[in-house]
């Protein structure tokens, strides 16, 4: 589904990816996690092409994204996207944020993309918000409606950027219970967090990195219980014992 | 104060007057619509990925800001003709206000788009909006809620001065009262009553402005 083959990607002089390799099977659920600065959310911003990458090839659902000419909009309709920072429209209510792109991307008709806006709201636990705007939500029910956003588009794939990290600890669970959710129904997920009990359930591998390299993949036990490298130890040790 | 003023003569000059009421709210209205438009497109300009499309913009928008209007004005009246390009008065006018104006709403217009959080853009980006469909449906209902104070600002100052055009022979306003003071001696009544009716058009644009901001800015957004 996603296939990175010796990718590389530079800030400047800053390597931010390293020789990535990594293929993601249709229906795994991928945890990214690292120190910040590890290059994690741009290796999920590539996929996009959020972020042009310089080297190597990127393959999304049988589309070369590193290839300039490749139209993107066929490939981003299909991917769902969520920021840390919720990214809503502040001047369109939460109905109105999940169906623009149903709309003016797939082309639905007004009834088709709001039936199905109302539809992943409800999915989200927020059926009774679709009126509301971004300022009138929780940071938690923001997050949801991002999510919400995401799935209306009915993509193949579904992106996380640190979605818990600007939550408060109590929403927190309210997010990770609809990403596991989604999970658990066989979307094809990759998620930046540290959020490891989320990883611990779902994941089908855990990806760590460090200064743009991965340094482990490995199923959620094994790394969790016995990482292969002292990087992974110490980040485990200090993630554990914070 | 004013027990030497003549409303009568005034009232004489009425229908004058509303001719050029009228005439002033068309030229102002059109060139506010032309400066818009051009607003928006050399704003359009100065953010794009293009240098050419950038730095052609960018020469626009600082000729205009650091000339007089006075000086554009007559560059078009005298000008143009001499260079063989032959205009309506009216259309000369029009187009000095609407290139003068349209430099200051690309600022306007600018700030308005820059204050708008860039991961609102990614947003769009991800989800497969193009350039078009993210500035029509994003950003500019957004930064134009933003700026309807400043837009304001600037069409008074359009309406303002557009008085200017009086001095290309135009039928405006400021005309009318230069008409009635060399008719009839009387520059108190005749810039006086040309003054009120600016202030009914300035009434006129606040009105509008705070009919505009209700149905514009979304109170529950900020």
């Amino acid at each position: 589904m996603i296939s990175y083959k010796n990718v590389n990607k530079w800030y400047g002089e800053l390597h931010v990816l390293n020789s990535i390799n990594l293929e993601v099977e249709k229906g795994e659920v991928i945890v990214v996690c690292g120190p910040s600065g590890s290059g994690k959310s741009t290796l999920i911003r590539c996929i996009n092409r959020l972020e042009p990458i310089q080297e190597g090839e990127l393959v999304v659902d049988g589309m070369a994204v590193h290839d300039k000419k490749t139209n993107m909009t066929k490939i981003r309709a299909e991917i769902g996207f969520v920021f840390q920072s919720f990214n809503l429209y502040p001047h369109m209510t939460a109905l109105e944020n999940t169906t623009i792109a149903p709309l003016k991307v797939r082309g639905f008709n007004k009834a088709e993309a709001e039936k199905l806006g109302r539809e992943m709201l409800t999915r989200v636990g927020l059926a009774d918000r679709i009126d509301h705007y971004p300022a009138q939500l929780s940071g938690g029910q923001q997050q949801r409606v991002a999510i919400a956003r995401g799935l209306t588009m009915k993509p193949k794939i579904m992106l996380f950027d640190e979605p818990t990290s600007a939550l408060d600890p109590e929403m927190i669970h309210e997010v990770l219970d609809v990403m596991r959710d989604l999970a658990k129904e066989g979307m094809t997920m990759m998620a930046v967090t540290h959020e490891m009990g989320f990883a611990r359930e779902v994941a089908s591998r855990v990806v760590f990195m460090d200064e743009g390299k991965i340094i482990e993949i490995a199923p959620p036990n094994d790394f969790f219980t016995n990482p292969q490298t002292d990087r992974g130890k110490y980040f485990l040790q200090s993630i554990l014992t914070h | 104060m004013l027990e030497g003023f003549n409303f009568r003569i005034i009232w004489e000059y009425m229908p004058l007057y509303m001719q050029c009421f009228a005439a002033t709210l068309w030229l102002s209205g059109l060139s506010l619509f032309g400066a818009v438009v051009v607003g928006i497109i050399a704003c359009a300009m100065r953010l794009s990925q293009s240098r050419i499309l950038r730095s052609i913009a960018g020469v626009y928008i600082e000729t205009i800001r650091s000339t007089p209007l006075l000086a554009q004005l007559y560059f078009f009246y005298f000008g143009l003709p001499s260079m063989g390009i032959m205009l309506p008065e009216w259309l000369t006018g029009v187009i000095a206000l609407t290139l003068n104006s349209g430099a200051y709403y690309a600022e306007i217009i600018r700030a308005g788009i820059q204050a708008i959080d860039f991961g609102q853009i990614e947003a769009g980006i991800a989800s497969g909006l193009s350039y078009i469909q993210r500035m029509r449906f994003i950003i500019l209902p957004q930064a134009l809620g933003n700026t309807i104070r400043p837009m304001l600002g600037q069409a008074i100052i359009l309406v303002k001065d557009s008085s200017l055009l009086s001095l290309i022979s135009i039928m405006e306003l400021t005309r009318a009262g230069q008409v009635l003071t060399s008719e009839r001696f009387t520059p108190a009544e005749g810039f006086l009553t040309t003054a009120a009716f600016y202030l009914i058009i300035y009434y006129m644009l606040k009105a509008f402005s705070g009919w505009s901001e209700k149905r514009l800015i979304f109170r529950e957004a900020h």
